[in-house]
């Protein structure tokens, strides 16, 4: 994918770029908000991510200025504020998602990728399907080799998640928002609690394990890579 | 001495005091004035009266033709006032004297005023005469003013006095009022230094009387009490930060020497760089906690505060959390969570935290086997949630601290954890105007929040 950065702490960019390129994406990095919104009305990156401090333009701004202008590549906020209210600013503003300061590179690219690929204009799919296992959105009915799984609403909603995002990393922090709503960390396993009662019922009593677990990152659902 | 002085003339009593004395003499003044003006027409008239009376006296005893009467009147009446305060005067028409003590010359018929040079009369003695022609001659009679003057100094005198009596109990009553009130806001001004000098625990001495000042010194010292309470506070939870950021930095520094060290060996670094990592994410969790808490108490977020259903709250942390207590060895039930529909007035993501945390400090605080129920009730205007479980519990004399930030059971040291749940817990509850109480399960805590109904907010 084609990235636009705007970041103007040169160590964070540094980190950024290295990682985003590792991951195979080509990264700009710009310092301020004023190219950055010449850049983003060019209209040629796939995500942008955006610190909301920088120079010139800060960033709420440039992404308000942005969709004003038409733009609607996807944006992530980056913002190390670390306000309650932030989340709720930079999603009125335009973003589409955003990540407090300090965070963990993969949370960022697990969240990158999520943006990356999300279907264009709001597809409407009434069936998600991996391998064998299929969910039929609006009969709200999981079925696995033709079998019926029955599932809480929770862990519908859970699954759905991770079929949408299929072969890509969930982090937990994703699933935390997306699932439960919650945007904090618990200090009980609540994730790792609800994953083990879905495979119980999703993964358990079939011979292909799809739910996958990403060693201190998430979760990710796909069919097993032939090793 | 000078300065004691400049002090009481700066001060609000003295002022007050000197203000009133002044305008109170000025209006004895004024009303002096008018009085005495009154008083003076009065007399004169009445000086008039007796003069055109004694005239008439006097005139009636002359008959036809028959002047002896009237100079035998005059005489006798003449004879009556040797120190002529009155005079009685009788010329013929060429003006020569008839009778009387004085000769009356050259006065108008009617009333009139002459200053009198006689002998055995002060000079300059002011007389009021009254002329009339009584058969072809000229009858004077004429009083004199001094006694009417001497009324006249009289009521002065008194006024003036009574003036100086006046503004000299005034200013006195003010100084002595002035110097007490002076007195007690020298107390409360020197308290106030005390205070800014760092002395938090100095307090304005109160008389008791429950006076004005009394109120203010006692307004002024509940404010030095949770002043001094919050500056404790700060004091307490930035030894806390301290302690509690330098210990995990330093677990940090020395997994990273020990890395280091490894690495220069070649060995693997990589449990150690995992160790450095959660390290890290601990110290960032504990700084979140704390500006979360600050932003909290700083109140911003109420702007996006909604009518919402408690019980639905509960009943989503209820289904998050009843399968984590089963994974955990502990049960968590739930109770009437959707029988009271009233609504609260509230931010649905900040009460799901707060639920969040205490279910979750009765899962890490409690032991296996432990019950934890969670109930929404109605109270009168109040809707009561519950968190509650049959675990150890916490000592009654600990049940306060346990919401300040950064504090923990000794107990409780050993096990993961912050100590800011409940700091948040609390911060939260009280953004939305909520009570939080503990209290005894006999064995166990309950945490029981008491949230305002909506139409009580709104009222």
């Amino acid at each position: 994918m084609r990235l636009l950065l705007v970041e103007d702490d040169q160590k964070t960019a540094d980190y950024i770029v290295r990682g985003l390129t590792e991951a195979g994406h080509v990264c700009d990095l710009l310092r301020n908000g004023h190219d950055a919104l010449f850049a983003a009305t060019s209209g040629s990156y796939d995500v942008i991510v955006a610190d909301r401090m920088i120079p010139g333009l800060d960033g709420l701004s440039m992404v308000k200025a942005a969709r004003a202008a038409g733009v609607r590549t996807p944006a992530i906020f980056l913002t190390s504020i670390g306000g309650i209210d932030d989340r709720v600013e930079g999603l009125e503003a335009g973003g589409d998602d955003y990540l407090v300061k300090p965070f963990a590179f993969s949370e960022l690219l697990a969240r990158i990728n999520a943006l990356g690929r999300r279907p264009a204009a709001q597809e409407q799919k009434t069936m998600l399907r991996v391998a064998d296992l299929e969910m039929d959105l609006i009969m709200r009915r999981v079925t696995r080799q033709g079998q019926s799984i029955d599932l809480q609403p929770r862990e519908f909603s859970l699954l759905e998640v991770l079929m949408r995002g299929e072969g890509r990393v969930i982090t937990r922090t994703m699933l935390l928002e997306r699932v439960w709503d919650f945007h904090f960390d618990p200090k009980t396993s609540v994730v790792e609690t609800h994953i083990s009662r879905l495979r119980a019922k999703v993964d358990k009593p079939f011979e292909t394990q799809l739910i996958h677990t990403i060693r201190n990152t998430g979760y990710s659902l796909h069919v097993p890579l032939a090793s | 001495m000078t300065g004691t002085w400049s002090r009481l003339l700066r001060s609000t009593p003295f002022r007050l005091a000197l203000t009133f004395g002044f305008l109170f003499m000025l209006a004895f003044l004024l009303s002096g004035a008018i009085v005495y003006q009154m008083m003076s027409a009065d007399l004169a008239e009445r000086l008039d009266e007796s003069i055109k009376e004694t005239y008439s006296v006097v005139a009636a005893t002359y008959a036809s033709n028959d002047l002896e009467d009237l100079v035998a009147t005059i005489e006798s009446h003449a004879k009556l006032s040797p120190k002529k305060e009155q005079l009685f005067s009788l010329t013929d028409p060429a003006g020569n004297h008839l009778a009387g003590n004085f000769t009356a010359a050259g006065l108008p018929d009617g009333f009139s005023a002459f200053d009198a040079v006689l002998p055995g009369v002060p000079p300059d003695t002011e007389y009021r005469a009254f002329s009339g022609s009584v058969g072809g001659n000229n009858l004077t009679v004429a009083f004199s003013l001094s006694e009417t003057e001497e009324l006249e100094t009289v009521a002065m005198m008194s006024f003036g006095w009574a003036t100086l009596i006046i503004t000299g109990l005034a200013v006195a009553g003010g100084a002595l009022l002035a110097s007490r009130v002076q007195r007690r806001l020298d107390g409360i001004a020197a308290t106030m230094v005390d205070v800014s000098h760092g002395r938090l625990d100095t307090r304005i001495p109160l008389t008791g009387t429950g006076d004005d000042i009394d109120i203010v010194s006692s307004q002024v010292n509940a404010a030095l009490d949770r002043l001094s309470g919050l500056v404790d506070g700060m004091k307490q939870v930035s030894a806390n930060i301290a302690h509690d950021l330098k210990t995990p930095l330093n677990r940090l520094q020395m997994i990273l020497e020990g890395a280091a060290d490894k690495a220069a060996l070649d060995q693997d670094v990589s449990d150690d760089l995992a160790d450095a990592r959660a390290e890290g994410h601990q110290i960032n969790e504990t700084f979140d906690a704390l500006l979360r808490i600050a932003q909290i108490e700083a109140g911003a977020r109420k702007a996006r505060f909604t009518d919402l259903d408690l019980g639905e709250v509960l009943e989503i942390i209820a289904e998050i959390y009843t399968d984590v207590a089963e994974d955990d060895g502990k049960s968590l039930v739930s109770t009437q969570l959707r029988e009271t529909a009233d609504p609260i007035h509230g931010d649905r993501e900040l009460l799901t935290q707060m639920f969040a945390n205490l279910v979750e400090n009765a899962l890490r605080h409690c032991p296996p086997g432990t019950t934890i129920r969670l109930s929404v009730t109605r109270q009168g205007e109040r809707v009561l949630a519950s968190v509650a479980d049959n675990g150890p519990g916490i000592p009654p004399d600990e049940r306060e601290q346990v919401f300040q930030r950064l504090y923990r059971l000794d107990h409780s040291r050993s096990t993961p954890g912050n100590g800011l749940g409940l700091s948040l817990v609390r911060a939260i509850a009280d953004l939305h105007g909520a009570s939080i109480a503990l209290d005894d399960c006999q064995p166990g805590l309950a945490v029981v929040v008491s949230f305002p109904l909506v139409r009580s907010a709104a009222s």
